[in-house]
């Protein structure tokens, strides 16, 4: 590697060798993070990569297609968690007071007319003065005399209020509407 | 004193026959040594990335890759595999400014660190 000539060419070739070094660095940068990749499933598996371009497809032909949108989205948006908007409350539990089997979202209205707190179930409640009757009296008497009714009462109709506080609550009410 | 002072030197350095031979392989460990030292190393290795990537030569090389692990499958393949895969592609198709744009300031370093 004497001489000019021979400096530049071995520098050359130098050069070659150390780019390539470089390169090489990078390409294995780039093996290793696929491999990674690769062995930890981030890349979501092809064959799941393939199958979520299907519903892709398939998700958008649906939000294209009319007749599918009217049908669907009269009360609520599904987002992608498939969770509901307006949230829709749908689990079922027992009413505390009533026993009665109760549906989360319908809850509040059937409280309600449980408990004998509501305007509009209490006027409507009543489908005989009897009836009427019959709730002012049981209110100040204990609920297992009352819990037969909730059976028989429909929607309407007014079960009994807890004892205590709550019946003392009805009661004021009760006189507040005038009756 | 400990037996490893004493030690005496490793036979390849001591062998005159080899000599040119080895003044190249040294010239290169040399230059691979000033290279770091200086830090110049570190910018052409960002420098190299950097081009890489923009000239989408990455994205190629892990297409590549997923190719081959789509096609041997996930679990069993190895880092030094896809390394063998994708190298010969991946030297062969850097583009050509890069490989210029690279080899220039190599060179001009080769040249300002008088070797």
């Amino acid at each position: 590697m004497s001489g000019p000539d021979g400096n530049k060419s071995s520098h050359t070739e130098l050069s070659s060798q150390v780019f390539f070094d470089l390169v090489d660095s990078v390409i294995a940068d780039v093996a290793s993070e696929c491999h990674r990749v690769a062995r930890l499933g981030l890349d979501r598996d092809l064959e799941v990569v393939e199958e979520e371009l299907r519903f892709s497809v398939e998700a958008r032909a649906k939000v294209a297609d009319p007749s599918n949108n009217l049908e669907t989205n009269t009360k609520f948006v599904v987002d992608i968690f498939g969770q509901t908007h307006p949230p829709v409350a749908s689990e079922v539990f027992n009413c505390m007071n009533c026993g009665r089997q109760i549906v989360a979202g319908r809850f509040a209205p059937h409280l309600e007319k449980c408990m004998g707190k509501g305007r509009k179930a209490r006027a409507k409640a009543t489908r005989s003065t009897t009836a009427a009757a019959q709730n002012r009296n049981s209110r100040r008497s204990p609920n297992p005399r009352y819990s037969a009714y909730p059976n028989s009462v429909s929607e309407n109709q007014l079960a009994s209020g807890s004892p205590g506080v709550a019946c003392e609550d009805c009661t004021v009410r009760e006189n507040v509407k005038g009756g | 004193m400990k037996h490893s002072v004493n030690r005496p030197p490793t036979p390849d350095e001591d062998d005159a026959a080899e000599g040119f031979e080895k003044d190249e392989l040294t010239l290169r460990e040399i230059i691979n040594v000033k290279l770091v030292e200086s830090g110049e190393k570190e910018n052409l290795m960002e420098l190299v990335r950097d081009r890489l990537v923009e000239c989408g030569w990455k994205d190629e090389m892990r297409i590549a890759c997923r190719e081959h692990v789509k096609k041997k499958g996930r679990k069993d393949v190895t880092v030094d595999e896809l390394i063998r895969v994708i190298t010969p592609k991946g030297r062969a198709s850097v583009p050509d400014s890069v490989k210029a744009e690279l080899l220039n300031r190599i060179q001009n370093f080769i040249v300002s660190a008088a070797l």
